[in-house]
């Protein structure tokens, strides 16, 4: 049979390879530099994406003039612009960090206009009514509300960029010819590429599908702390 | 009164749409024009094409049908991998969603694969398939599957019990009960699932073509890249967003056409 084959996936072979790259340190290295890369893109793709939700929440001309824009870009995958990315910043993790960023960005920013534009309209002419400053308005009111949805884009928006930098790690591995920057994705290509080793692929893919699960249950446990009101 | 407002805002809908089409346009001209600033800046048509290159590339393309012919091949594989994903995940969601048995015995698979993103299956699947269809295939039909599966699964337990009890005491055998009642309520729910699947079968689509196909929109992308003609590069990835959009429409239009009563479609509108 072909299990003879030491390269024949079997459970007990993907658990010593497991043991043997967590031991030689390369499987958590792989991770770390991917979860470096995710956490940047996600912090830029947080930081602009949140205000920008807000703004369009609170002004309907900034959401008239903004939206079209979004509504354009929304729907080219962040893969797409994986070669974009790696023509202007080269293949390593300036292009992972732009590719995450963009993927993450979508969802955040969608799920924050959403949750801007559903306060009920009564608590805003209250807060007009008495005279507050727009930027109370939304420092009081509208912030507070929208925060639930908020939440929820950020937890869409994380699991869209560990995906993303996943296959942006991945097609950087396959075009870059083994010249890339490390990380999981890469570190999945190289065992299918340049040493055949199913094993370790597939210890890489219950990796990836770990740390999702991670990253997903952390978010939603982190907002049930910070806001037990919301229903993220 | 409510008809007064509802002609009002019949008579003013073409209106408001051409206003819409205007704010559309005008920002996206700054755009193209914030674009085209930059490229002048940049001066390297390599690094960043202006506008005005790109469109000529895509009139070049559109001429020698190439880009018709990639989008057939992504378009075709993703109508492929749609059907063989919903001839999958239906039959088993409506299975699991009516069985607590089943979904018992299957739930902990599924949840177990479910984080391995069909982008993640690419390098074992490159081992076993080869470069070829087979590979965007399979890593769509994975991609499409989980959101349809999930979808059924949790429209078929929205199903107002009542319904199916009514039908069960007018002793409608149960294959009838779950084809003449279960799926038509779950209907809009299926649709939503659909939605989400279309949308994650066009994202690993291209993550797919751009490692391991031959051909299609990602390959194309990938291809003019290495060749550094950047404005084909623009032009095909301006093709794959408009064609994930038409998708996504097409989705929205069939729920708005067969369950327009559904709070779902109002939602999606």
């Amino acid at each position: 049979m072909a299990t003879s084959n030491p390269r024949t996936p079997l459970p007990s072979r993907i658990v010593m390879a497991a043991i043997d790259m967590s031991v030689s340190g390369d499987l958590p290295l792989g991770i770390a530099t991917s979860l470096g890369r995710v956490f940047a893109g996600f912090a830029f793709a947080a930081a602009i994406a949140v205000p920008l939700g807000l703004a369009m929440g609170a002004a309907r001309a900034v959401e008239r003039n903004v939206d079209p824009l979004i509504e354009t870009f929304r729907p080219i995958a962040a893969i797409a612009i994986l070669p974009l990315a790696i023509l202007w910043l080269g293949t390593g993790t300036a292009a992972a960090v732009l590719i995450v960023a963009y993927a993450a960005f979508f969802p955040i920013v969608v799920n924050t206009l959403a949750g801007a534009k559903r306060i009920p309209p009564t608590l805003l002419r209250a807060a007009a009514t008495m005279g507050l400053s727009r930027f109370t308005t939304i420092r009081t009111i509208i912030v507070p509300g929208a925060l639930p949805a908020i939440g929820v884009g950020l937890r869409i928006g994380m699991g869209v960029a560990w995906t993303a930098i996943v296959a942006a790690e991945l097609a950087v591995g396959a075009k870059a010819g083994g010249g890339g920057s490390g990380g999981i994705g890469q570190m999945m290509f190289i065992f299918y590429a340049y040493s055949i080793e199913l094993n370790r692929i597939i210890v890489c893919m219950i990796a990836v599908g770990l740390v999702a699960l991670l990253l997903d249950r952390g978010i939603r446990t982190g907002m049930r702390l910070l806001m037990p009101w919301g229903v993220a | 009164m409510a008809d007064a407002a509802a002609v009002t805002a019949a008579v003013d809908a073409p209106r408001r749409r051409l206003a819409s089409a205007a704010v559309y346009l005008r920002t996206m001209l700054v755009f193209v024009l914030l674009w085209w600033a930059l490229a002048a800046w940049t001066a390297n048509p390599a690094l960043l094409p202006t506008p005005r290159a790109v469109a000529e590339a895509l009139v070049e393309l559109i001429g020698d049908r190439e880009v018709f012919m990639h989008a057939g091949i992504s378009l075709g594989r993703m109508l492929i991998a749609l059907v063989v994903a919903c001839a999958l995940a239906v039959p088993l969601g409506l299975l699991m969603g009516t069985s607590p048995l089943l979904d018992a015995i299957i739930d902990p698979t599924v949840e177990m694969l479910r984080p391995i993103s069909g982008i993640a299956w690419i390098p074992l699947a490159l081992f076993i398939f080869g470069i070829g269809n087979a590979l965007p295939l399979f890593i769509m039909t994975y991609a499409a599957f989980f959101p349809i599966l999930l979808g059924t699964i949790a429209g078929v337990r929205q199903v107002d019990r009542r319904l199916v009890d009514a039908a069960r005491t007018m002793g409608v055998p149960q294959r009838t009960i779950l084809t003449r009642v279960v799926v038509p309520a779950a209907l809009p729910a299926l649709l939503v699932a659909l939605r989400l699947g279309v949308a994650s079968a066009w994202t690993a689509v291209v993550a797919a073509e751009l490692i391991g196909a031959p051909s299609g929109l990602g390959y194309a992308v990938e291809w003019y890249r290495e060749l550094l003609m950047t404005p084909q590069v623009m032009v095909f990835i301006g093709v794959i967003g408009l064609l994930g959009y038409a998708c996504d429409r097409a989705v929205r239009e069939v729920a708005a056409r067969y369950t327009p009563w559904a709070a779902e479609t109002r939602a999606m509108a």
